[in-house]
């Protein structure tokens, strides 16, 4: 068991390695010279060589690679221009908008999809099924920018229950908080749900086939009790591993969202990276995130792991 | 009973998803010989007419007076060239990649199959945006970025069918009569690929309008005036509280085509495994 976590670790290891090499890559091809995107284009040559010289442009690609990484190491992601700020700094203030998005978007998707994946496969085949597998598909398909927009003005303005964009700290109130993130969350939840249902369906399905099932039944247990405590918990590990998968990516995934209720998250920050060309600052969001997806599943595998009978007793077996 | 009902639910699933990509497939072709006005002309005498306020502009008009029909029809374009060609070039790399590991295994396969693991780790849309900022931003950017976050599945696919049907007889066979490589992979491992990658494919279809829509709607993708849904979508989010209107037929366009893609490789995931079983 030890051995499998073990290798399960170096194996984590040398993806994050393998991302940090395609990152730094792709964007020393950037074309246009870094120097000249900070001061301008009327610096003169001197100044811009001299720029260079103190950021390490001027050095072999690999040298500047080792010094980038060996920042990694001690936590520092260098210094956005564009912000005069470190890159650390700058995530660290925007992290907490983005996790509770991510947290409560999985939350909300969780829930319903383990009760409308559970109902569906149990009722499997009726018109229930068809109906939860049919939204499921029309959400997966519904771009969640769109959902976004139309929620704002039905939601925002037409009830004037939440409101329509900025975020409010925690420290602020829990009310006034859960109220800033509900809208986002519950909009970024409505793409997820449809994979993660389709997992929970299709592993109540075969745990519903189990011999143990018909065993309970004949037992006469309460339907109840067969539903949740037979059926469901052991057709949770596929969709534990889902959840965990679909977590990591949420906290990349929510550019588009933040954009579209002006959350100022690390999303937004990409999306302003991106469009002020702020090298340093890009390759550090995406080298955090990518480590922190990678962080994640390497959690969730392991945790699987504990939780699941069959794999441990192998384990222990060997 | 219950197996007549599973194959009326598959059929509905090619049946539907076959009809929507046929849709915007044929609204894509017709908007290059016929829209009803000029697509970027702007008429701003006509401006924020909704639709059905005159019978001129059926879906209505924008914020410049420009018809969101035309828009529409035009911004397939977009949508059906930039994904096809992306998924395409994106599976054939994948494809490669995946068959070269999956054939000649040792340290070459190790290698790409790392760099794969890789590539799978960023979250799509990061790896999307990482590539506009190299390629810039436009048709070419979003094509490269989504033919780069489509690589990952078709490498893995191709990669594990390989080593999946090795054990089978026939293979064993060919490779015991001594047949060569690439009469190898093209009589024995292709049919069996075939059909795995068209499924893969279609499916990626509405993965990819997704990111592309996803691009253009933050300003990363087709640059004004030209149209695609996604910037229709964005512009639409200075006015839309006072014209709600503004915001429904492109949303409408991007859920259907995404949904008849998805349904369409649903539909023949299906197919294969019922003719394969």
């Amino acid at each position: 068991m030890l051995n499998y976590i073990f290798k399960r670790i170096i194996h984590a290891a040398e993806v994050l390695f393998v991302v940090s090499l395609i990152t730094f890559a792709v964007l020393l091809w950037i074309p246009g010279d870094v120097a000249q995107l900070i001061l301008g284009s009327d610096a003169t040559p001197e100044k811009l060589e001299a720029l260079r010289i103190s950021l390490g442009l001027d050095r072999a690609w690999y040298l500047q690679y080792w010094d980038w990484l060996k920042g990694l190491f001690r936590l520092d992601l260098g210094q956005s221009y564009l912000f005069g700020q470190n890159v650390t700094t700058l995530i660290a203030q925007r992290l907490p908008v983005t996790l509770s998005i991510a947290v409560f978007s999985m939350l909300i998707a969780s829930v319903t999809a383990i009760l409308l994946g559970s109902l569906a496969a149990i009722k499997k085949n009726t018109k229930t099924d068809y109906f939860v597998t049919g939204l499921m598909q029309l959400g997966s398909s519904v771009p969640s920018f769109w959902i976004g927009m139309l929620c704002i003005v039905f939601f925002g303005l037409k009830l004037k229950i939440f409101p329509i964009t900025g975020y409010v700290p925690i420290e602020k109130g829990f009310i006034p908080y859960l109220n800033s993130i509900f809208l986002p969350s519950f909009v970024l939840a409505i793409g997820e749900i449809g994979m993660l249902l389709r997992t929970v369906r299709t592993s109540m399905l075969d745990s519903l086939r189990q011999d143990y099932m018909d065993m309970a039944k004949v037992k006469g247990l309460p339907k109840v009790t067969v539903y949740l405590k037979y059926a469901l918990r052991s057709a949770m590990i596929a969709p534990i591993n889902v959840m965990g998968i679909q977590f990591a990516k949420l906290v990349g995934g929510t550019v588009v969202i933040e954009s579209v209720f002006s959350l100022p998250g690390l999303g937004r920050l990409i999306l302003v990276a991106v469009e002020q060309r702020d090298i340093m600052l890009l390759q550090g969001l995406v080298i955090f995130i990518t480590f922190l997806v990678i962080l994640i599943s390497l959690i969730v595998d392991i945790a699987v792991m504990f939780l699941n009978p069959r794999i441990r007793v192998q384990m222990e077996g060997e | 009973m219950g197996k007549n009902k599973m194959k009326v639910n598959k059929k509905y699933h090619l049946l539907v998803g076959g009809i929507l990509s046929f849709l915007v497939l044929s609204l894509c072709l017709v908007s290059f010989f016929y829209t009803p006005y000029p697509p970027n002309e702007m008429n701003l005498s006509d401006k924020f007419i909704s639709p059905g306020d005159s019978g001129k502009y059926l879906l209505g008009t924008d914020h410049f007076g420009r018809d969101i029909l035309s828009r529409i029809m035009y911004g397939s374009q977009s949508i059906v060239i930039v994904c096809l060609l992306a998924v395409a070039i994106g599976a054939l790399v994948g494809s490669v990649l995946g068959g070269v590991s999956g054939i000649f295994k040792g340290r070459i396969s190790s290698l790409i199959m790392r760099g794969i693991d890789g590539l799978m780790a960023f979250p799509g849309i990061l790896l999307a945006m990482m590539m506009v900022v190299v390629v810039g931003k436009g048709k070419e950017g979003a094509i490269v970025a989504i033919s780069i976050f489509m690589v990952p599945s078709f490498a893995r696919l191709v990669y594990s069918l390989i080593l999946d049907s090795e054990s089978n007889l026939f293979i064993k066979a060919a490779k015991s009569y001594g047949i060569t490589r690439r009469r190898l992979l093209v009589k024995h491992y292709l049919p069996i690929i075939l059909p795995r990658l068209i499924t893969l494919f279609t499916a990626c279809l509405g993965a990819a309008i997704m990111i592309e829509t996803s691009l253009s709607f933050l300003g990363l993708g087709v640059q004004p005036p030209n149209a695609s849904w996604g910037m229709m979508l964005n512009e639409a989010r200075q006015n839309f509280l006072q014209y709600p209107y503004l915001a429904i037929p492109s949303g409408i366009a991007i859920s259907l085509s995404v949904l008849g893609f998805n349904l369409l490789g649903d539909g023949l995931n299906e197919l294969f495994t019922k003719r394969r079983s």
